[in-house]
């Protein structure tokens, strides 16, 4: 018994108003990926100006580098590959959330004789795997609409930050004792 | 609380249900027009098939579908979703039933890993399902809405896949369960992320087995460091085997195949050292083959030119409770060739060569039935039973393909599998049957064709033959993604039967 002969084939969640729905759902985590990239971004560029030993000085201002072109991207082509646009209000709130990041980062200091920019530091390495996260999950979602440009977008800013994220518990971890035993700057 | 990793390890909290479906149809420039860049096009022009045969697609948007069934009614399901190939993203984990009068209907789980063998039988679906430390065989019944788990013994949790469940004549069920080792060791060449999900995770050998005491060195993904770890073959990672040392066997092993009384009791171990029992067909006479896959040339314990294979089950033929030991088949030591893996021909142009992890082999019950070219990933598969479609006792087999330059540096493996071939299991031939008009995957070759056929089965009158395609995939030497809602359910049909 076969009854499907020369049917019209069918589509699975593929009809306009289920794939419109998807995008639009995508579209509005991409703007939290905005978000958290943002934050990283301007906190970031501030911690650079706050650390004076120069070797980790040299690494965070190529961070920040890697950072801003990461935002960019995020917000043009990104948004791009599904047909949506960002949030400039998602960008603003970013701003605002790193500079949070920063006066909690100088109260876990205060509370708990962290001295120096290391606990800008550690901040950094926690927004930056918050914001790698955020991406990781937009590489996810590309990969479960099918656009193969979301997915490979995605994953390389994700490789690159993976590096960074490397170096930032590298330099988070080498540097505690002089914030927290020494109490020196560096 | 369950306080106890065993606890722990048992599979709960199962649930399933039905939904309705709302699928669109598709005109044939709808199927030009696909919203999904990873498979813009669906076109049967683009695939061949031999002359005298119609090909269609039946199923488009498909996420990373496995099996095929059939009930008695002219339904069609298709298991899809979980966490499959590679393990994100997960998608809903169900099976799609799509019925002869156009409704579709929706059976819904909560199993991470998924559905991925579907049988139908008396009015119940059965199903395999991976996820957990156990694969499990179930059967549902889709009027009452009764689940009954009928295995839930068989380790598992590693790289490879549950085999049927498929029904023979003698009413007996039969179901496979492949290794949880990519090469015999557990490695952090498979994907790290089964290593997370199950760190205890092992093979476990069907009969009692002697160590050579080879570990494989590695890397500790999970470490910070570069800290390298000794794991030995039958053991969780970063656990080493001693010279001499003797494993158990088990009758809930894995890289292994049973049969069983339709409610799973009875459980008899038919074979063991078959890497990958994913697709499984019994023919006409009731002989059951299966179908098996290649070593990988890369990582710690790389092997090269190892073919794929369908095997014969001899066991398979004896009565019902009569196998006091199970047949052996090689792996984790020997290719599908039935050399060993050290083997200068299996020597690897990548990676650290294998050593041996067992002395004292059980006799190879090889030699195989049909060895195929490495990499073509042989899948589900079936016998045709109708003289209406053609070259009855021919075994069917879905090759999803290569995951070269992944697991092979060779230029050639690239285009190995990618069709449907037709195999002649009693002299050990094949023939392409379904494939693109250059070999390969619609993706690279270009065209709507086919991507990666991972099942095929007869429809109950024998007159249709459905092509499972499991969708877009990319591979490089680094990574590989696959795309949902790229799969599709294809359908041949000899024109003779479809013109009346």
């Amino acid at each position: 018994m076969d009854n499907m002969t020369q049917m019209q084939p069918i589509l699975i969640e593929l009809d306009n108003e289920t794939r419109s729905k998807q995008l639009d759902r995508a579209a509005t985590w991409f703007n939290n990926v905005l978000l958290t990239q943002a934050s990283y971004r301007k906190l970031v560029q501030d911690t650079v100006e706050k650390i004076d030993e120069p070797h980790i000085k040299q690494y965070l201002a190529e961070i920040a580098m890697r950072a801003e072109t990461h935002e960019e991207v995020i917000r043009g082509e990104l948004f791009s590959a599904i047909d949506r646009n960002p949030s400039d209000v998602r960008t603003a709130l970013g701003t605002m959330a790193g500079k949070a990041r920063e006066a909690l980062g100088d109260m876990i200091a205060l509370t708990s004789g962290a001295k120096g920019p290391w606990q800008d530091l550690h901040q950094l390495y926690l927004s930056n795997y918050n914001s790698m996260g955020a991406i990781a999950v937009a590489e996810q979602l590309g990969l479960a609409l099918g656009i193969p440009q979301v997915a490979h977008i995605a994953f390389q800013l994700v490789a690159d930050k993976s590096t960074d994220q490397l170096l930032l518990q590298e330099c988070v971890l080498e540097m505690c004792s002089m914030s927290i035993l020494y109490h020196e700057r560096f | 609380m369950k306080t106890s990793n065993a606890e722990r390890r048992k599979n709960t909290g199962f649930k399933i249900s039905k939904s309705k479906l709302q699928p669109g149809t598709a005109s044939p420039q709808d199927l030009h027009n696909l919203p999904t860049p990873a498979r813009p096009t669906v076109d049967a022009r683009d695939v061949v098939v031999p002359e005298g045969y119609t090909v269609e697609p039946v199923m488009v948007g498909l996420s990373f579908p496995t099996d095929i069934a059939f009930d008695d009614k002219g339904s069609v399901f298709v298991s899809e979703g979980g966490s499959s190939w590679p393990t994100r993203p997960y998608m809903p984990a169900r099976v799609i039933a799509f019925r002869a009068n156009g409704e579709t209907e929706t059976i819904d789980m909560n199993v991470q890993a998924g559905p991925r063998g579907i049988a139908w039988r008396d009015g119940e679906l059965y199903m395999a399902l991976k996820g957990g430390y156990h694969m499990q065989i179930v059967k549902y019944n889709l009027q009452s809405g009764e689940l009954k788990v009928l295995i839930d013994s068989l380790p598992s949790g590693g790289w490879h896949e549950p085999g049927g469940p498929i029904f023979g004549k003698d009413g007996l069920m039969y179901f496979g369960n492949g290794s949880v080792s990519q090469q015999g060791v557990v490695l952090p060449a498979g994907f790290t992320v089964d290593m997370a999900k199950h760190p205890l995770a092992h093979d476990v050998p069907g009969q009692d087995v002697t160590l050579s005491g080879n570990n494989v060195r590695s890397r500790d993904p999970r470490m910070p460091y570069p800290y390298m770890v000794e794991t030995g073959p039958f053991k969780p990672f970063g656990t080493a085997a001693e010279k001499g040392e003797v494993v158990k066997g088990d009758i809930n092993c894995n890289s292994a195949v049973w049969r069983s009384r339709p409610d799973g009791t009875d459980m008899e171990l038919l074979a063991w050292g078959i890497r990958n029992p994913f697709g499984m067909a019994l023919n006409e006479e009731d002989e059951l083959y299966v179908s098996d896959n290649d070593f990988e040339e890369k990582g710690e314990r790389a092997i090269a030119m190892d073919p794929d294979c369908i095997w014969h089950i001899k066991n398979a033929s004896q009565p019902f409770g009569s196998i006091k030991k199970p047949d052996w088949y090689g792996f984790p030591d020997f290719c599908h060739d039935g050399l060993p893996v050290n083997h200068p021909s299996h020597l690897p142009g990548r990676g650290t060569p294998a050593e041996m992890l067992m002395e004292n082999h059980p006799p190879l019950a090889g030699p195989a039935a049909f060895l195929e070219q490495p990499h073509s990933c042989m899948c589900r598969m079936d016998f045709s039973r109708s003289d209406a479609f053609g070259f009855r006792g021919d075994l069917f087999v879905a090759e999803w393909g290569s995951m070269a330059p992944l697991n092979s540096p060779h230029p050639e493996d690239l285009t190995h599998g990618f069709r449907v071939i037709r195999v002649n299991v009693k002299n050990g031939t094949a023939e392409p049957f379904v494939h693109n008009k250059e070999m390969g995957p619609a993706s690279k070759v270009g065209g709507g064709g086919i991507e990666r056929p991972v099942s095929c089965k007869f429809s109950p009158d024998g007159k249709s033959l459905y092509v499972l395609d499991f969708g877009g995939v990319q591979v490089t030497s680094g990574n590989m993604m696959a795309y949902a809602h790229t799969g599709v359910l294809w359908k041949v049909t000899k024109k003779e039967v479809n013109n009346g």
